[in-house]
């Protein structure tokens, strides 16, 4: 199933007052940020972002504060209006939709979590997590169960009954993210969800996280301002920069094909180690001329990790295969400019 | 390490240099005219390190205040421009004033009566009267040779008053020289931070100002505590006289015509709305009734029992004692009626202004606006003093336990408005966003996330507001409130200090029994 969930087509958000004349104005005579700030005291928060995300996908959003990413993201269920342009969620224009309409929207398709987790103090965690149900006047006795097996998923079971500030950061986090998975929604909005913990139960939650959505099949939009947290959640990264979207791609691809100078930057300390596969370091069979008898054979899609545990048992490079056949070789040479990130002889 | 730490330059503290050139090109700007001198002064004020100050500056020993007026150093101005005025009136004083000039008068009069006395002696047919009035005369003659004597003494002292002033005045000016540079340096380190909003340079509009100022106050001043002669313009506003030139010859008095012209217009609106303003007294009335008939028409020892539980329940058995103490007091002097009079009214007001009042606080909490609209009126409503709107109540409402049900809301209702507008405004954005993204209307963002959240503040509020009304039920019983506040108004009519302070333990009671329990309320819903 490879259909699209979220669609944004050419949206905009230039905010101020005078955000319809700066919008046109832009349009027609193609101003530059400062050039809006300037003649229409205007800020352009988000401009002409275009992107699909498919069905089951995580999309990272990764950019630094003030990018707006986290106004980006706003979009999908409207806390924000767009100045321009067109977003679909499952086919539908969200722009076009009635407010009730839209309520129901974002009370059964979209979940949200919220990096300092937005939870209401003065209910208990299971109410908490209930609200969203609550809100479309589901029966309590329902609402409760949907909530206890919502809590059970993030591993909260038997916390039900507390109050939010009685649980650790980590723990409210994942109280947050029960709270988007109650009403069982199609899409996933992660405003920064980890940001504020500290990095030990960062990877946890990550990665507890990442195995949830692969067995609930969420599409997720995940906000980060750390690389790394985009490349081990994300299927594919869109970089954002002063509201333009830089690059999207795989993390492989960010990773080896930077787009510029600025994506590059970021990718730098990156380790490629899990990153890289074989494929894209490889020389074609035909071009090497050494032997290849005897040599270790690796799967095309394997990693630098993997490659360097073969390579050290052997002085024959390493012959990549892809589905039986030999297709191409990995040599010591081009094994260590992979792990530098692909660099040119 | 690497090479660029190397390269890294490190100078000890002791070695780096002062960069003056940067430092004296700011000082010059914000100086103005003299930039040269105050960069000396401020050179030699940044290298001092004590408090003794090194710098005197010539111009503000002579000018003074004008020369702290014409660098915009208002405090400075205004402070010595006090003090210089307080040493010429004495220096006035000691050199044109007459301070014995009373005590001349005095000893002119006595001895034209001595005199008078004498003539009267001279005249005197018999021994007797002779006798008599020379007598008098003799002693009125000496008490005027004394009170001379006392007008020689103060005449004397003028040279010395001259002198304490003319000290006085050297002494500031000194101060002045002394200090100046120093109090402009800290002008200028302001100015450094917010060069908008702190003066700098000489401006001519301040020049102007400050000589303005001293020319009109300076010689006011001295004249008229040095001079004997009387000035009826400077004691008193002229209003008579600006009443005429504003109405006219025979226009009377400014005041007098306003004054009737808003009673005219005041009996009018009264009149005209009169049906609105029964309306009001009608439903303040229902409100009263209800209460009234809840605590004194119901049994008392329902209402006694029916207190101290809830005092029990709500805030503890320390207070339920307590209660029990007070209500066995207010009932045994015989002014249960009277008490629970007085709750009715509280609790009349409490209710309205806690039903009028959160609504208006939700909105002022919302919108923005709205709130600095009000901010004005609420302040007014809290500061005006009651007496002010009792008449204007009075002439709407007439008199009575509704229409000081009225003047206790309009003191009593600010504090639940504001409380309920600060909690909304308090509520966190982003526990709203969320309640929003999870698809929350306006209506349940307000009734799960705003009010809840905001309700610690709106109990504040209302607790505020009680404690508020109550100490209004002795003013609005000047307007026919009933209750234990007539009490201590009649009291206070006849002075009777006995029933007077029993009527005001009374009150007291009433109010600790009241706020322990709201607050105790309040307080365990707060740990829940």
């Amino acid at each position: 199933m490879q259909d699209t969930v979220v669609k944004l087509d050419g949206v905009w958000k230039i905010f101020g007052a005078q955000a319809d004349d700066a919008m046109k104005a832009v349009l027609s005579e193609g101003l530059s940020k400062p050039q809006v700030l300037e003649r229409f005291g205007c800020v352009v928060g988000v401009q002409d972002a275009n992107f699909e995300v498919a069905r089951g996908e995580i999309f990272c959003i990764m950019g630094l504060s003030g990018s707006g990413k986290s106004t980006l993201v706003r979009h999908v269920n409207r806390l924000i209006e767009p100045t321009a342009g067109k977003i679909e969620i499952m086919g539908q224009d969200v722009s076009a939709i009635s407010a009730n309409e839209l309520r129901r929207i974002r009370a059964q398709q979209i979940g949200m979590v919220f990096q300092h987790m937005a939870l209401m103090p003065h209910r208990s965690v299971r109410d908490n997590v209930a609200y969203p149900l609550e809100i479309r006047k589901i029966s309590k006795s329902k609402r409760w169960a949907v909530s206890d097996h919502a809590l059970g998923l993030v591993d909260l079971t038997g916390y039900e009954d507390r109050l939010p500030r009685e649980l650790s950061g980590g723990m409210q986090q994942r109280v947050g993210i029960a709270r988007a998975l109650a009403s069982d929604p199609e899409i996933l909005l992660m405003d920064e969800p980890f940001s504020a913990l500290d990095p030990l139960i960062r990877l946890q939650l990550q990665d507890q996280f990442k195995a949830l959505v692969a067995q609930l099949q969420k599409t997720t939009l995940f906000i980060t301002h750390d690389l790394d947290e985009a490349i081990r959640i994300g299927h594919r990264i869109a970089i954002m920069k002063d509201g333009v979207i830089v690059q999207i791609g795989t993390p492989e691809e960010i990773v080896m094909n930077p787009a510029d100078d600025y994506v590059r930057e970021f990718v730098q300390g990156i380790s490629k180690l899990k990153l890289v596969k074989a494929h894209s370091i490889m020389e074609p069979l035909e071009s090497f001329s050494g032997s290849v008898d005897g040599a270790p054979r690796a799967d095309h899609g394997a990693d630098l990790d993997q490659l360097i545990d073969l390579a050290v048992g052997t002085e024959q490079p390493v012959v990549i295969t892809d589905g039986g056949a030999d297709i191409g070789v990995v040599t010591k040479p081009r094994l260590l400019r992979g792990i530098q990130g692909g660099k040119d002889d | 390490m690497t090479d660029a730490t190397a390269e890294l330059k490190v100078t000890a503290a002791s070695d780096i240099q002062v960069d003056t050139e940067a430092l004296d090109a700011s000082i010059k700007e914000f100086a103005g005219p003299n930039g040269d001198y105050y960069c000396k002064a401020f050179h030699k004020i940044h290298d001092s390190t004590g408090f003794i100050p090194t710098t005197f500056n010539v111009a503000a020993a002579l000018l003074g205040p004008l020369w702290s007026a014409s660098r915009g150093i208002w405090g400075l101005f205004w402070g010595f421009l006090i003090l210089e005025i307080i040493a010429w009136v004495q220096i006035g004083r000691g050199a044109w004033g007459n301070p014995g000039a009373e005590f001349y008068e005095r000893a002119a009069t006595q001895q034209a009566r001595a005199d008078e006395f004498l003539e009267r002696a001279a005249a005197a047919t018999t021994q007797e009267d002779v006798d008599r009035f020379t007598q008098l005369a003799d002693n009125i003659g000496r008490a005027a040779q004394n009170t001379l004597a006392r007008a020689d003494a103060a005449q004397s002292e003028a040279m010395g008053i001259m002198m304490t002033g003319l000290i006085l005045l050297l002494v500031l000016k000194l101060v002045q020289g002394l200090y100046a540079n120093q109090v402009y340096e800290k002008q200028y380190s302001r100015w450094r931070i917010e060069p908008e909003n702190v003066e700098s340079g000489r401006s001519q509009r301040n020049t102007i100002l400050g000589a303005v100022l001293t020319v009109a106050i300076g010689p006011l001043i001295v004249y008229k505590f040095t001079s004997t002669a009387d000035l009826p313009m400077l004691d008193a506003f002229p209003e008579e006289q600006a009443s005429e030139l504003i109405l006219g010859e025979d226009g009377g008095r400014l005041f007098s015509v306003l004054a009737s012209w808003m009673e005219d217009k005041i009996d009018a609106a009264a009149i005209s709305g009169g049906d609105v303003f029964d309306g009001i007294v009608a439903t303040v009335r229902g409100v009263l009734d209800a209460l009234t008939i809840a605590l004194i028409d119901t049994p008392w020892p329902v209402v006694m029992l029916v207190i101290c539980v809830v005092a029990w329940r709500a805030a503890g058995p320390r207070v339920a004692i307590f209660t029990a103490a007070a209500l066995a007091y207010i009932a045994l002097l015989g002014y249960w009626d009277l008490a629970m009079e007085t709750v009715a009214l509280v609790g009349a007001a409490v209710i309205l202004c806690v039903v009028i009042g959160i609504p208006l606080g939700i909105w002022f909490g919302k919108s923005k606006r709205a709130y600095n609209f009000a901010e004005p009126v609420l302040d007014l409503m809290q500061t005006l003093p009651a007496f002010v709107y009792l008449i204007p109540i009075i002439a709407f409402f007439g008199t009575g336990n509704p229409p000081g049900i009225l003047a206790t809301i309009i003191f009593g209702m600010p504090p639940v408005i504001r409380l309920t507008a600060l909690g909304m405004r308090g509520v966190p954005e982003s526990i709203k966003e969320a309640a929003v993204a999870f698809g929350a209307s306006k209506w349940q963002l307000l009734k799960d996330v705003e009010i809840p959240l905001a309700l610690p503040s709106i109990m504040t509020g209302v607790n505020q507001t009680i404690l508020m009304c109550l100490s209004m039920v002795v003013i609005i019983s000047l307007i026919g409130g009933g209750g234990l506040g007539k009490e201590i108004l009649e009291a206070l009519q006849y002075a009777a200090k006995g029933p007077g302070l029993l009527g005001g333990f009374a009150i007291l009671f009433v109010a600790m029994v009241m706020d322990r329990i709201v607050q105790g309320a309040f307080r365990r819903a707060d740990q829940k």
